[in-house]
This record gives C-alpha cells, structure tokens and sequence, in this order.
C-alpha cells in the first residue's frame, strides 16, 4: 500500500509526545525533533541499509504489558502508540557491545574512538584487528556511488575478509562522493597536488570556473552529471559562488 | 590486501589463456536473460568453461549483462565455487580438519606444493592439470588423513602414498 505522507502517526520518544509522518523512520522522526541517535550507516540521501546498529532505541506499545523490544531506529517505520525510548539501560548495553566490536576493528579510527569514549569504552575488551585501516564496513560508499550511477565501488571477499575497493579504475569519475560521505574517512584522496586529484589509485584533472578561478571538479565528473541530469555541460562548468551570482543578477533583473 | 599482487598474478596467466578465453563463451551469453539476475549462473557457466574466472572474462559479462564490472567482481569473490586464480583441470582438496590435521595432513600439503612446484590456492601446475587446495573436513574423518581429487576419496594418505596418487590422477 503507497504511504500517504501526509497522514501522521502519535508517537512518544523520551517522554516527548510527536506527532510524526508515518513511513518514516524512527531514526528521522527523532531527529527532526532534535533528539539524537547515533548512527554510523545511515545517510539521509539514501535507502537505510542496518548494518551498523549503533542506532539501537527501545520500543513498547501501551497494549504490550511492559514487554519491550531493541529495534534499529533507522529500518523502524513509526506507528501509531510506539513508546520509544533512546537511552535506557538496555540501549546503553547494547550500543556499547556493538562500539566495544567496532573499536576491534578499527581500533586508529577517532570517530569511532571518540564514540566509544562517551560510552565509557576507552580499549577494546576483543583482539584488535592487525594492519587495520578505518573501515567500518558501513558500505556507505559503495551505496553512494551507485546512487551517483557510476557503480564504481563494490565489497568484495567476504566474511572477515570483506573490503570495499573499485575494481575497474575507468569507472571512477573521482567526484569524492565517497570520501566525502564516509563516517570514518576511510577513504583517503589528494586534492590541489600538482593541480590534480588522486583517489583509488587514480590521477584526475581538474576543471576550473573561468571567471572566479576555483575547482569545480574533474572532466569525467562534470560529463557525467551533465550525462545524468540531461542538464547542458556549461551549467556544471560554473562554480557555486559564481553560480549564486548569476541567480542573484537574474533576480535583481526579475523583481524591478 | 595482497590482492594487489594476486591480481598482477592472475594477470599475467590470463594473457597466455586469452586466445581462447572468448570462443569458449560465445554461446553461453544466450543461455540466460541478459539481466543483472543471471549474473551468477554465467559466471557458473564460465567457471566450468574455463575452470576459472579470468579478468577478461569478467569484463566482457559485465558488458554482455550490462551489469557494473564492481558488481561483477563482488560477486565472483564472494562465493567459494568461483576462482579468480587459475585452476586445473583436477582440484586437489587436501582436508585439513581436526582428524586429519592431527594425523599430519599439513605434511601432505607441504609435500604436494614442493612436488607440484605450486602454492595452496593460488594458480595451477604448469600443464594446467592440478591445483591444490585445503578444506576443512570433507566427512570422512574416519579415513583420516583424506584427500579428494575432483570425485576421487584417498584415504589414510601416507606422504611415499603421493607418487601413486599423483601417476594415477595425471593417466585418468
Ligand atoms: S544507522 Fe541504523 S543500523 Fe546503522
Ligand atoms: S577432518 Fe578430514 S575428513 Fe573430517
């Protein structure tokens, strides 16, 4: 059955009574009302994937007799009486595993660091991961570059081997969408070195505003969004600053 | 990852197989839809064609299922029945659970990589015959130590046993 969006479900988050849009998420209700979750693979540009359950929350309904159940707040769809609690004991237990297991595997992450310290984990009680990069295997990446359309990111292996790597180089468009939506910037890249951007093991030039001097991206990111969008190639050869601009010229223009 | 120099590995090989690489698989492509759903049985097709899953080979159903190559490459190193390394045309699967590795099936492994001139898991001997191969308990704990060649059981393997394997295997 298609979601109607307007239609509003009454939900309580930490005592807080809401009215929330059904179909969305408990994770972005509780945001909305300024009540954070943390989360690590949830990106609000995309399909929620589960896979990190840092952003664990407890849920009850008046009719359950006081039984209650960890759901993931980011796969969860609000519904109509849900009592949802953000931080109990439970919840607290349980992000704690989950970030006492993440620091094991990328124990030189800071994120992850910082993240457990506020959870009172300052060493992984698990073996550390040896040679370990940032990784958390959130595939954050992997879902933004096909959502971008250039599938350039894949996992591959599996089991305690998975890594996240692009196997053909050419599919790359080096638009940094990946490194930039990464939470544990696993993924390192240059930028400006030589006039150039390096990233996944490949160079790339840069393209230039020809009025205000400042990078706008590489060729083959610029072909493929203007390839995309069906938008003509010029609008894309503009910075955002010079682009600005022009609208407000063009308003200035329209309003006298 | 040292997939860096197995790649550069399997690299080369592919190149002394490329010139019939592409006749061998001409047919498969219209034996399935050519949708993202049939990935994994073209690829099945491609294994038993070539007994491995060259570079080129995946290339080239990434284009036919117009399907990312990424994809295509997460696939083929997820599942175990795919090899991306070269495989001969027998597998030697030598087991290596509890029964047989305390009854010294590591000797049988080290002793058929110095015979064989060849290292577990990784390309096949020069005529393209065997490859060797390790698994964890193949059922027949009683038998231990057990080594499989394709469909072939040899039980209670004793190292001056190989040669006698090894003859017969290369003659069938
Ligand atoms: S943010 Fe919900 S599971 Fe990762
Ligand atoms: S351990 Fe080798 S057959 Fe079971």
């Amino acid at each position: 059955m298609p979601k109607d969006r307007s239609e509003k479900v009454r939900v309580t988050i930490d005592g807080r009574s809401i009215d929330a849009e059904k179909g969305k998420s408990i994770l972005e209700v509780a945001r909305e009302c300024g009540i954070e979750i943390p989360s690590l693979c949830y990106h609000p540009g995309l399909e929620s994937f589960g896979a990190c359950r840092l952003c664990v929350v407890e849920i009850t309904k008046p009719g359950w007799e006081g039984w209650k159940k960890l759901v993931t707040s980011c796969l969860y769809p609000v519904e109509e009486e849900l009592i949802i609690d953000t931080r109990s004991e439970e919840v607290r237990e349980n992000r704690s595993v989950v970030l006492d297991l993440l620091l094991a595997r990328v124990p030189e992450s800071d994120v992850i660091r910082q993240l457990a310290a506020e959870y009172g984990i300052h060493d992984t009680s698990y073996t550390k991961r040896e040679d370990a990069d940032t990784c958390i295997m959130c595939t954050i990446c992997v879902r933004v570059c096909d959502a971008i359309g250039a599938n350039a990111i894949a996992t591959l292996s599996r089991g305690p081997d998975k890594y996240v790597d692009v196997p053909d180089k050419d599919a790359c468009i080096g638009c940094l969408a990946c490194a930039l939506s990464c939470p544990t910037n696993a993924i390192p890249f240059e930028e400006f070195v030589n006039g150039k951007r390096k990233i996944w093991g490949r160079e790339f030039d840069l393209v230039y505003d020809e009025i205000s001097h400042e990078p706008i991206g590489t060729p083959e990111q610029i072909d493929h969004f203007a390839e995309k969008s069906g938008l003509p190639k010029e609008y894309f050869l503009k910075s955002d600053k010079v682009r600005k601009k022009e609208t407000a010229v063009t308003f200035a223009r329209v309003q006298f | 990852m040292n997939s860096e120099t197995k790649t550069k590995a399997s690299k080369k090989k592919a190149a002394v197989l490329k010139s019939d690489t592409n006749g061998k698989l001409d047919q498969i492509f219209d034996l399935y839809p050519r949708e993202e759903d049939s990935l994994i049985m073209i690829l099945q097709e491609v294994q038993d064609r070539l007994n491995w899953l060259p570079p080129e080979a995946l290339d080239r159903v990434a284009d036919e299922l117009n399907v990312p190559r990424a994809r295509v490459q997460g696939v083929a190193t997820f599942y175990r029945a795919f090899s991306l390394e070269p495989r001969g045309e027998k597998v030697i699967k030598v087991c290596l659970g509890t029964a047989c590795h305390v009854r010294g099936a590591q000797i049988l492994v080290d002793e058929l990589e110095r015979r064989l001139d060849l290292k577990v898991s990784h390309g096949c001997t020069k005529d393209g015959r065997f490859s060797l191969e390790t698994v964890n308990c193949v059922g027949a704990c009683a038998m231990a130590p057990a080594i499989v060649v394709n469909e072939n059981y040899y039980a209670n393997v004793k190292p001056d046993k190989l040669d006698k394997m090894l003859k017969k295997e290369q003659q069938s």
